[in-house]
């Protein structure tokens, strides 16, 4: 409908790390907001595909997060721990989907403010360089098109129940 | 549990390479020879053998010598659910920004 404001940018830092970075037409509190709000965060959690319910959300350092989505491939819960916030800048916290247990993403997001607008600096550190190669790898090379051909399979697979 | 690990370590190995992943696609659709998936990669076959290695000792290809040919198909590891894990992660990097900026303009006004 209307043009994209920014394109999100995504490159490999280190060995392990995907940094991603987007800006937003939106003062930082409020960008923030959607981050640690329950009733924003499920808004634009997750994939496109993906329902977001929350099951926990105790915004606090030290306090668990884990949000349960429903999608055409089944549905999955992802869990993690919030290591640090400090609004309206900064939030850290990891994130583990619970069908593939012990490889935990350290996310944090940075919010920078540009006078009115925003600018969102992700952080996504992995467990192994070969889990950040591969990440890398099914959206760079082929664009998001290899996952966009997943979807469509898992969305045709999907008809069948 | 450290066995799990190491399998999905190689795992993970063998598919950080895109001739690999491309290998696995083609033997998604049906078992081929050396020399055929050689060609479209414009690689030598000595070049493709070590690939195939590779994605045989991750479990991922299974190979068969048929008199002089060798046949490559796909191997017992199931590639569904680190295929799940990294292109779900992946699709939800690409797409929740897009979805946070979409979110932002919607409630522009609603909230100060």
């Amino acid at each position: 409908m209307t043009q994209e404001q920014a394109q999100t940018h995504v490159a490999a830092e280190g060995e392990r790390e995907i940094v991603t970075e987007r800006v937003f037409d939106a003062p930082h509190e409020r960008v923030f907001q959607a981050f640690v709000d329950p009733e924003l965060i499920v808004q634009w959690w997750g994939r496109r595909v993906d329902t977001t319910t929350i099951d926990k959300m105790d915004v606090r350092e030290g306090g668990e997060w884990r949000f349960v989505t429903d999608a055409p491939d089944g549905q999955h819960a992802f869990r993690g721990v919030y290591r640090a916030i400090r609004p309206p800048e900064f939030l850290e916290q990891t994130f583990e989907w619970e069908g593939m247990r012990g490889h935990i993403v350290v996310e944090s997001a940075t919010f920078e403010d540009l006078g009115g607008r925003t600018k969102v600096t992700t952080r996504s550190l992995f467990h192994t360089g070969e889990e950040r190669d591969g990440m890398l790898a099914s959206g760079m090379e082929t664009g998001a098109s290899e996952s966009y051909e997943r979807l469509d399979e898992l969305l045709a697979s999907g008809t069948d129940d | 549990m450290v066995q799990y690990q190491q399998q999905l370590d190689r795992t993970f190995a063998a598919l950080s390479d895109p001739t690999r992943r491309g290998i696995l696609e083609r033997l998604g659709r049906g078992r081929a020879t050396v020399s055929e998936l050689a060609e479209p990669f414009g690689i030598s076959l000595t070049g493709l053998k070590k690939h195939v290695q590779v994605l045989e000792e991750a479990d991922l290809v299974h190979t068969e010598k048929v008199g002089r040919t060798r046949w490559c198909s796909l191997g017992p590891q199931d590639l569904a659910e680190i295929q799940r894990w990294i292109s779900g992660y992946r699709l939800m990097l690409d797409e929740r920004l897009d979805r946070l900026g979409e979110l932002l303009e919607r409630t522009e006004g609603e909230r100060t």
